[in-house]
């Protein structure tokens, strides 16, 4: 067993709370101190682009049971800087933190299309979720810019909410995240529903409402003097490793997959790697490594879609139980990595998985 | 402890069995089942249970 002492978690996403939970679990019993930008608890963002912008929204849809890692919470408090060699966190209220193991899970943020403090409206935190619920109960015309799975949530939220919406995307939405046979499906139902789609090159239409949803930065500037970014990315071992104390995991680390270190922006990928990363400074190479198991779910124009395995998925897939064209089916594809998805048809992750799994 | 379902908020991800097969499952309509609601206090299942809870992203499942 380790001998550390003193344990900071930067970040209070899903990825951090789950570090600092499972130090816990492993027994882990010094210190523990997790810094987090955002001045609230950690919350789940998967929900925010779904339940939380319905007009009926449960409004509690986000909340996660309390944090139960006792851990010293700073919160609202971000992280500027970190040397490993003096061992320090430095942070923006101009504290600095020793550590003898590090945890890094500072996350990501909006990529912004505009200048800084242009006040693009995007969709991220908690308060952006709040900020554009308000905004789209009075029913504005919206345009969203941004093609992939956040933006088209968006756009399907706003509709239901009664707005007219329009969605500009570079090349068919959800094309390059989930492949061309995933695409179709949802396009149609999104034309059913009275979105209009523009490529990204066609006249701006003007509209109340401007959202953007374009991809996603990770928060590394705060390592720029620590000498641990590869070509400005936070590339880890298997493990989520940078130095024996140093660990890294969510949607900031780049972690080894078959196309090389890729970073995987998912809720499940963060909760696991961050459970690999948390085990890894305790107990080193005893750890289990981290194996990619990707799972997403998007709920949006009348689908709801859970996806496990390689996406994009290229090609036609074979079709397991149900019918597309009636709404609910079980699809799996064999080429590429193998996956298996969901449409409007419940079954358990693990059997989506295996199903998955099997087909590559 | 005790683990409670928040049924209506359930949306059957399913992540839960995941982490915790020896406690609960979706069963063929894809509804979850809690097999064992009540976990001794610092037993692997309680460990097992904590994880199910934490996993869920819709924060259907709480400890008691």
């Amino acid at each position: 067993m380790s001998t550390l002492r003193q344990i900071v978690v930067v970040g209070n996403g899903i990825a951090g709370l789950t570090a600092a939970d499972t130090l816990r679990a492993e027994g882990y019993d010094g210190e523990l101190t997790v810094v987090g930008d955002e001045s609230r608890p950690a919350y789940s963002r998967p929900a925010l682009s779904k339940g939380l912008l319905r007009e009926a929204a449960d409004l509690t849809s986000h909340e996660l049971p309390a944090a139960g890692h006792g851990a010293v919470e700073l919160l609202g408090v971000g992280a500027t800087g970190l040397d490993v060699e003096r061992r320090l966190v430095s942070l923006d209220d101009g504290r600095q933190l020793p550590y003898d193991g590090l945890v890094i899970a500072s996350g990501c943020r909006p990529r912004l299309l505009g200048p800084p403090n242009a006040r693009e409206i995007t969709l991220r935190s908690l308060d952006d979720a709040l900020v554009l619920r308000e905004r789209i109960a009075s029913r504005p015309s919206v345009v969203v810019v941004g093609g992939g799975p956040l933006g088209m949530e968006i756009a399907s939220s706003c509709l239901a909410a009664g707005c007219e919406v329009t969605l500009v995307s570079l090349g068919p939405p959800l094309l390059d995240q989930l492949g061309p046979y995933l695409s179709d499906v949802f396009v149609s139902a999104a034309l059913a529903r009275g979105l209009r789609i523009l490529p990204a090159d066609a006249p701006r239409p003007a509209a109340d409402l401007v959202v953007t949803a374009v991809g996603d930065v990770p928060n590394v500037e705060w390592l720029g003097s620590s000498g641990l970014l590869r070509d400005g990315a936070l590339v880890v071992d298997s493990r989520g490793r940078l130095r024996p104390e140093v660990v890294a995991a969510g949607d900031v680390a780049a972690f080894p997959s078959r196309s090389g270190p890729r970073r995987t922006p998912l809720w499940t990928s963060a909760i696991e790697q961050a459970k690999v990363a948390a085990a890894t400074l305790l107990r080193g190479d005893e750890a289990p490594a981290y194996l990619p198991r990707p799972y997403f779910w998007t709920e949006q124009f009348g689908l709801s879609v859970k996806a496990a395995g390689e996406l994009p998925a290229p090609g036609a897939p074979t079709v397991v139980e149900g019918d597309v064209a009636d709404g609910a089916a079980l699809l799996r594809w064999v080429t590429g990595g193998g996956a298996a998805v969901a449409i409007n048809y419940r079954i358990p992750v693990p059997r989506l998985r295996r199903l998955g799994e099997a087909a590559a | 402890m005790k683990i409670v379902l928040d049924r209506p908020r359930c949306e059957g991800h399913g992540l839960c069995e995941e982490a915790a097969p020896q406690l609960m499952h979706l069963d063929d309509e894809g509804e979850l089942v809690i097999d064992r609601d009540q976990v001794d206090d610092g037993s692997p299942d309680a460990a097992a249970a904590s994880a199910a809870a934490r996993v869920c992203p819709v924060a259907a499942l709480r400890l008691e």
